[in-house]
């Protein structure tokens, strides 16, 4: 039997080759997410772990709540050092000051944007152990003189002596550069700008003067790191002391939170197009497997069992499988390279190194890839086993085309339910009865697309009938086979669906956030950051000036921190100017009085109060990475698109978090004063209102982007399995192509026939994506009408785009079958069987 | 009967445009097909087998002939050969006046679709057409509509017309082979070549399938070219042309069953 098999496999080189293609698809998509976040994580792990290489123990404060990667905790004294200093188990010991410090080119504009990289500034440490930093040019910095990186060097053309300016906390200040340094071996901390001071520089423009985020320290010989860092525990007092390899695990740890989301989207996006592999891999087995019926009751009535029967499929598909994850999971690293280039083309920075193949990662994709194979072969193998073999010697080798009453009750009772819970989630404002609603409709359409597959298709056949009879013969090959033509379609039409329903998703989100915008901003600026992540910013000088500053009506100072915020975490908590917030901003109505959140109160919207049970008055712990505040609740307003659940005033932050840098200005003023007021900060970008609109419908098209950039792929593979279900229909049908031929069709009516079957079967499923999509997508953006969506827009234009490419591409596709069946010799093809 | 008077007889009740001058111009002493030295080789050198070996032989028009002779005669590639399926390795194969070595695949694919009819032994219909798409199927592939009294005529005499609207699988063997009989006569072609049509029939089924087409000859002036080796299909056809070894061995007018039956035990070879 498995000599058999592999004769089998040989023999239809072709038709093997074609279903290894897709599997090829699917498992390098997987292949290179993974090696593209396995890079990603590991290009950043190799930043932090070169930061620590040699550092045995690092002391500081005791953090209250999770600190992510680059975000500094609450400093310490720096007079902690000479205590470190005194300890006979410490070789060397200096302290580390970090903070924002943003490097201007000499045209006074960002080296490294904030949102691209990160920018940070730090002190000159003169133990060779302890500094990542190595001085290739120039000399350490003194007093108003800095360091920079080589990379920063070569990206803004600075030489040593140049005079720079710096953006800190502070106002802008010029300094000499005096030296260039490489971070280890590499020329920047992967694409992060980095400015170097003098100790008294750095703790007066990066901390606060007396105060350093930590203290690193090496082992005197014969020291072990975990003995200096006990030792270092007994000497101190109300600090943290962790081993240098802790250390370096918590940040590394830290970076995989960051890291780790990607992931997760990115394989989403792999699973999509493995759910889409499955159905084409599916079709062609359930094709072959009916195709060989006969050759399948020829064995069992020459006394082969079911099971062996069923079982040489099953090692068909498991050779197939096997064979083309490996090639898969080498096509992943080229799917990875190309990951690197489409995200930043999308203009999403990451910092990029060599890629990293894990072996771990390489199994999982390989397995994966098996395991779908060999599912999706087992299923139409077992059916064939299961047909009685003198029934199949009878038969002409078919697939059954009738439809079960099974499948209309499943398709009517799953599109019943769908139906019905998309409106209860309509009617009652509830997203997750709408979300389970839209995946009931979308498995009713999958279930009931062999009954709707006919109607449907002859519709959108008519086009290509009324040019004629091949047209028509290719409108009837389209629909002569419901169940084969139903699966092609379906796995074109999950791409299509979620494309069409992030299309509609994203021009809601943005009509309506232009209509937010014109009711809610009562503002005529917003100087924004540019920064995505919390913690990023400008200096908060800026909003302090603007208080002052002649034509400024008024103003709101927005900063943003992640926090734990009544026992939840990660939450980004903001901080507003709050006296002068509701100027600006629409927030309804608010109890209590938001001009007197001071340093200790917080305002939380009504939504939040009523789902914890929180009133004016109630107490809310509030965890910074800097330490712990018990606030009480003074202001409950209405929810707004504009804000989180909860803020406190910026004069919270300011006690609580220093170091904090403002995210954006929300201003009313005149176009002079606000420019004005904000020349000399080239961080921060002035919008009008138009121009604010222009950016966030920008992000929000930059995302949409990247969504259907990964999803091309998933409609990719479904397209090639349009071509994959042609080519094997056409094998089948080869005597009645010589009949045709015979009978006067030329070369070119077959191959107008055979592209415009596939065009047909491609419309079905685009036609059907666009459907279920523009559904879903309008039902989930009118539940979420009071989240701030306040019109359904069609995206008439891409959707057209979308139906159109898909016709397209599937008449593309049909290009190489439609040259095969034009090719076949006339008479060879009607002595076919 | 003359083929012309197809077009002019009033006694069908009808009258219909000369669509081709080909048509036309049919004469007894023009014949409707003309095979010239015909050889057809497989292989070369030592291992050549010759398929057809130097055979002239004329096809009148308007009339029946049957290509008997036993598996691997060469009679199936004669009529590939002569129907434009397949190409001569030297020789000369006229359709009236058309010299078909001359033609490339569009053309040939056009005279087949325009000047020749088919009937093939099994399998002769499109399965997803409806008998009446099929009958058209030809014409419709040149973009033309077929003549609607000459479509009716054509259904009503092989007896389809209560089956126009129904598919293959509906249909019994005898009557899918009576729609490739009015396939093949639908287009009006200038000849009719039929390959074993009864070969998958009852001898009901085959009896009838053959009625339709010796009408086809006596009432429309139809020319066919039948292959068999079935002795009593052949007894219907007005001429029966015996092949063995790829040369023509025998040319019997108004042949008999027993006459063809007692043929081809001297050449050896009754399936």
């Amino acid at each position: 039997m498995i000599s058999l098999t592999f004769k089998n496999l040989l023999v239809h080189r072709r038709r093997t080759l074609s279903t290894m293609v897709a599997i090829i698809a699917g498992v390098a998509f997987l292949a290179g997410t993974l090696i593209f976040t396995d890079t990603l994580t590991s290009t950043i792990d190799g930043v932090v772990a070169d930061g620590n290489a040699d550092a045995d123990a690092v002391v500081r404060a005791p953090e209250s709540t999770d600190v992510g990667f680059a975000q500094s905790g609450a400093p310490i004294p720096a007079s902690l050092l000479s205590a470190v200093e005194e300890l006979p188990q410490v070789a060397e010991a200096d302290v580390r000051i970090t903070g924002y410090a943003q490097l201007l080119d000499p045209d006074n504009t960002p080296v490294v944007e904030q949102g691209d990289a990160a920018v940070v500034g730090f002190n000159w440490i003169d133990s060779e152990a302890l500094n990542p930093f190595r001085l290739v040019d120039g000399s350490l910095p003194a007093e108003g003189e800095i360091v920079i990186d080589r990379g920063s060097a070569t990206r803004s053309g600075y030489r040593i002596g140049d005079i720079a300016t710096v953006l800190t906390r502070h106002d802008p200040q010029a300094f000499t550069i005096s030296g260039i340094a490489d971070y280890g071996t590499r020329d920047s901390q992967g694409g992060a700008g980095a400015v170097l001071f003098d100790r008294t520089t750095a703790e007066a423009f990066l901390s606060t003067p007396g105060q350093v985020n930590a203290i690193a320290a090496t082992a005197a010989d014969g020291v072990s790191a975990s003995e200096l860092s006990d030792a270092l525990d007994a000497q101190l007092d109300g600090v943290e002391v962790l081993t240098g390899d802790q250390f370096v695990a918590e940040d590394q740890g830290g970076v995989d939170d960051q890291v780790g989301p990607f992931r997760t989207f990115l394989l989403v996006f792999a699973a999509i197009a493995l759910l889409v592999t499955a159905f084409i891999i599916n079709n062609t087995y359930a094709i072959t497997v009916a195709q060989r019926s006969k050759e399948m009751a020829m064995l069992r009535a020459l006394g082969a069992s079911r099971r062996q029967v069923v079982t040489s499929v099953v090692i068909e598909a498991t050779v197939t499988g096997a064979l083309a994850g490996v090639i898969g999971i080498g096509a992943g690293i080229g799917v990875a390279a190309l990951l690197q280039v489409l995200i930043e083309q999308l203009g999403v920075k990451l910092p990029s190194g060599p890629l990293v193949i894990q072996q771990a990662s390489m199994i999982a994709a390989f397995v994966v890839g098996l395991v779908v194979v060999v599912l999706s072969a087992f299923l139409p193998a077992r059916g064939a086993g299961r047909i009685p073999p003198i029934q199949a010697l009878r038969s002409i080798g078919v697939e059954n085309v009738a439809v079960t009453r099974r499948r209309w009750v499943t398709g009517a009772v799953l599109a019943s339910t769908g139906a019905s819970l998309l409106f209860v989630g309509l009617s009652n404002r509830q997203i997750g009865a709408a979300g389970l609603g839209a995946l009931a409709a979308f498995v009713a359409v999958l279930v009931l697309g062999p009954i709707y597959v006919r109607p449907l298709g002859r519709l959108l056949g008519l086009p290509f009938a009324a040019s004629g009879i091949s047209g028509e013969i290719a409108t009837q090959n389209a629909i002569r086979n419901p169940r084969r033509t139903a699966r092609t379609a379906s796995a074109l039409m999950i791409g299509v669906a979620l494309i069409s329903f992030m299309a509609v998703f994203g021009a809601s989100l943005t009509t309506s956030f232009g209509s937010s915008l014109d009711k809610n901003f009562h503002g005529t600026h917003v100087i924004d950051s540019g920064v995505e992540d919390p913690d990023g910013g400008f200096s908060t000088q800026l909003a302090r000036d603007l208080k002052s500053a002649p034509g400024i009506a008024t103003s709101s100072e927005f900063r943003i921190t992640s926090a734990t915020v009544n026992g939840e975490p990660d939450v980004d908590l903001e901080a507003y100017d709050a006296a002068t917030l509701d100027d600006l901003i629409d927030l309804g109505t608010v109890d209590g009085d938001l001009t007197s959140l001071g340093t200790d109160g917080i305002a939380i919207d009504r939504d939040y109060a009523s789902d914890n049970d929180l009133q004016l008055g109630s107490e809310v712990p509030v965890a910074l990475s800097t330490g712990e505040r018990e606030t009480t609740v003074r202001a409950i307003y209405d929810g707004s698109e504009w804000l989180g659940s909860q803020f406190l005033d910026i004069a919270a932050f300011d006690q609580l978090l220093p170091q904090s840098l403002t995210y954006r200005i929300y201003v009313d003023g005149t176009d002079e004063a606000v420019d004005a007021a904000s020349a000399d900060l080239p961080s921060a970008q002035v919008l009008d209102r138009a121009e604010f609109f222009d950016q966030v419908s920008g992000i929000i098209d930059q995302f949409l982007g990247v969504i259907y950039a990964l999803l091309a792929l998933a409609v990719l593979i479904a397209l090639l399995g349009v071509g994959n279900t042609l080519s094997l229909a056409i094998y089948e049908r080869t005597r009645e192509i010589g009949l045709l031929r015979a009978v006067g069709m030329t070369r070119r009516q077959l191959g107008a026939a055979v592209r415009d079957e596939a065009i047909i079967t491609a419309l079905l499923g685009t036609s059907t994506g666009i459907g279920l999509g523009v559904l879903i997508g309008w039902t989930v953006v009118r539940t979420l009408e009071d989240r701030g969506f306040d019109t359904v827009t069609l995206p008439v234009v891409p959707l057209v785009v979308i139906a159109v490419t898909g016709a397209v591409a599937g008449g593309l596709i049909a290009t190489i079958p439609a040259r095969r069946a034009a090719r076949l010799n006339v008479l060879d093809a009607l002595e076919a069987v | 009967m003359h083929a012309n008077s197809l077009h002019s007889d009033p006694t069908h009740g009808f009258t219909v445009a000369t669509h081709s001058d080909a048509t036309a111009s049919r004469t007894m002493a023009h014949p409707a097909a003309s095979v010239i030295g015909a050889v057809k080789s497989y292989g070369y050198g030592g291992g050549e087998v010759r398929a057809l070996d130097d055979v002239d032989v004329d096809f009148a028009a308007g009339r029946f002939t049957a290509i008997m002779g036993p598996s691997g005669s060469g009679k199936s590639t004669l009529m590939h050969c002569v129907a434009g399926l397949d190409t001569l390795s030297s020789g000369r194969v006229l359709i009236g006046d058309t010299d078909l070595g001359t033609l490339d695949d569009r053309q040939l694919t056009q005279l087949r679709r325009d000047r020749i009819g088919f009937i093939f032994q099994a399998f002769n219909l499109i399965p997803t057409l409806t008998t009446a798409e099929n009958i058209a199927l030809p014409s419709r592939l040149a973009g033309r509509k077929v003549d609607p009294g000459w479509f009716d005529l054509v259904v009503s005499t092989v007896g389809l017309v209560d089956r126009l609207d129904h598919r293959p699988s509906e249909l019994s063997g005898g009557q899918q082979q009576r729609v490739a009989v009015a396939r093949a006569l639908a287009a009006r072609p200038e000849i009719i070549f039929a390959d074993e049509p009864t070969g998958n029939l009852d001898s009901h089924s085959g009896a009838e399938v053959l009625t339709f087409m010796q009408r086809a000859v006596a009432e429309f002036g139809q020319t066919i070219v039948m292959v068999t080796h079935d002795p009593v299909a052949a007894a219907r056809a007005d001429r029966a042309v015996f092949l063995s070894d790829g040369r023509i061995v025998d040319d019997v007018a108004d042949p008999t069953a027993d006459g063809v039956l007692a043929r081809i035990r001297t050449l050896g070879g009754v399936r």
